[in-house]
């Protein structure tokens, strides 16, 4: 691009990113972040979106690029995890193209760096970070939002970026904004007429969160599966055995591109570094009502006793 | 059914792995996810061994040998451990057989 444009660092998801795009979400930094840098740039790509072998109509593979259209949004393109190009369409919403990027395209660029994502969303609970993750609906962001209001720090939203060093799992900050239904806002007394809708997703509001965002990486001390039983009640139990690996594959960010990236056996023997010392939980609620303060006594009941262990 | 199920290993067996499946190391153990079903196995340290013997195609007889002296255990012990854990493998249909029986 031309020397006019201006390139901005911000910091999100352990990188620094030097983006052409304006990401107002995002704090600023000048620093490399832990796991490197990243740049985004405004480039064409028909050409190459025309060459580029495809998976789907929309989403195309090569050995280190992988690319996708959005139509009426922008042809995107992510290299060797260091690079994301953006094509808008003619008229694009800005707001959609920044969804794109700090959503999918992140995703891919932590898989390209050999670096787990998980889909859900992180906090702190007993200075330790710990994984909420379950299906669109299972309540991930309602009961993150209780918790936040409980005091609890948001590590991240949405992509769980998880760095293993020598089996040990560490939970990497994603930026300080949560998006949240509708519905979610009502049950927590929000006014979502003050938060911004996102762009497509009338019912979906980005909440920032700058006071309740945990900023440095925390060790991941364990994951909680959210699940809806329809006539159950809230109630906790661990995940054991095989079924441990079963759920992190289930649970990991943009999964549907691990073979056409050819990238499962990395994935799996990832996985098998350290799932032997991550504990596991399903944490099931009623489908009617609002529960998140009993699934948040029941996480609590669960990791404090081992506190207590330790402590002795 | 397997039909699998019906065949009968000898320690003249030779059998070999089947394609499609990606093991890994989990604190000494191995474990294995078949790609096609989705379906995850531990198969521990000792099968770990066994399901690394079987990369190439190779006789139970070997295997045992193999095992003999990395676990210092009798012939008999590890001829009889590796038919009851190839048999088991077969069963899922994670190897296959090239001669039998």
């Amino acid at each position: 691009m031309a020397g006019t444009v201006q390139c901005h660092g911000y910091k999100a998801f352990g990188l620094q990113i030097l983006s052409e795009f304006a990401l107002p979400e995002l704090p600023r930094t000048d620093q490399p972040g832990r796991i490197g840098s990243l740049s985004v740039v405004e480039g064409r790509l028909s050409e190459r979106w025309e060459a580029i072998s495809k998976i789907t109509p929309n989403l195309g593979i090569a050995e280190h690029e992988v690319m996708f259209m959005v139509k009426g949004t922008a042809i995107f393109s992510i290299q060797n995890g260091s690079t994301i190009t953006v094509s808008p369409a003619a008229g694009a919403d800005p707001d959609s193209i920044r969804l794109f990027i700090l959503g999918s395209c992140m995703g891919v660029v932590l898989m390209q760096k050999g670096i787990l994502a998980l889909h859900g969303s992180s906090l702190v609970l007993d200075n330790k970070a710990y994984a909420l993750v379950g299906r669109s609906g299972a309540g991930k962001s309602t009961l993150a939002s209780y918790l936040m209001d409980q005091g609890h720090l948001l590590v991240s939203d949405d992509v769980i970026p998880v760095l293993v060093h020598n089996g040990h799992p560490l939970a990497v900050p994603g930026y300080p904004q949560q998006k949240l239904w509708q519905q979610s806002l009502d049950y927590l007394g929000m006014n979502s007429s003050a938060y911004r809708p996102l762009f497509q997703r009338e019912t979906k509001f980005a909440v920032p969160v700058h006071d309740r965002f945990q900023s440095e990486p925390l060790p991941l001390a364990g994951i909680f599966e959210l699940s809806v039983v329809q006539d159950g009640q809230v109630a906790v139990e661990a995940i054991s055995g095989l079924d441990r690996l079963h759920t992190l594959y289930n649970h990991t960010y943009q999964k549907a591109l691990v073979d056409p990236m050819g990238v499962r056996e990395w994935h799996f023997g990832l996985l098998a570094s350290f799932v032997n010392r991550l504990p596991m939980y399903r944490l099931t609620r009623p489908e009617q009502g609002f529960s998140a303060p009993q699934q948040t006594e029941k996480i609590m009941e669960t990791i404090m006793p081992k506190v207590k262990e330790m402590n002795l | 059914m397997n039909m699998n199920i019906t065949e009968v290993l000898s320690l003249d067996s030779v059998l070999v792995q089947r394609e499609g499946n990606i093991a890994s190391d989990m604190d000494g153990e191995k474990v294995m996810l078949n790609v096609k079903n989705g379906k995850y196995y531990n198969l521990g340290e000792v099968g770990g061994v066994i399901w690394e013997a079987l990369a190439s195609p190779v006789s139970l007889r070997q295997i045992a040998g193999k095992m003999q002296d990395i676990f210092e255990v009798p012939a008999e012990l590890a001829q009889q451990d590796v038919i009851d854990f190839v048999q088991n493998l077969l069963n899922e249909d994670l190897v296959s057989i090239v001669s039998g029986p």
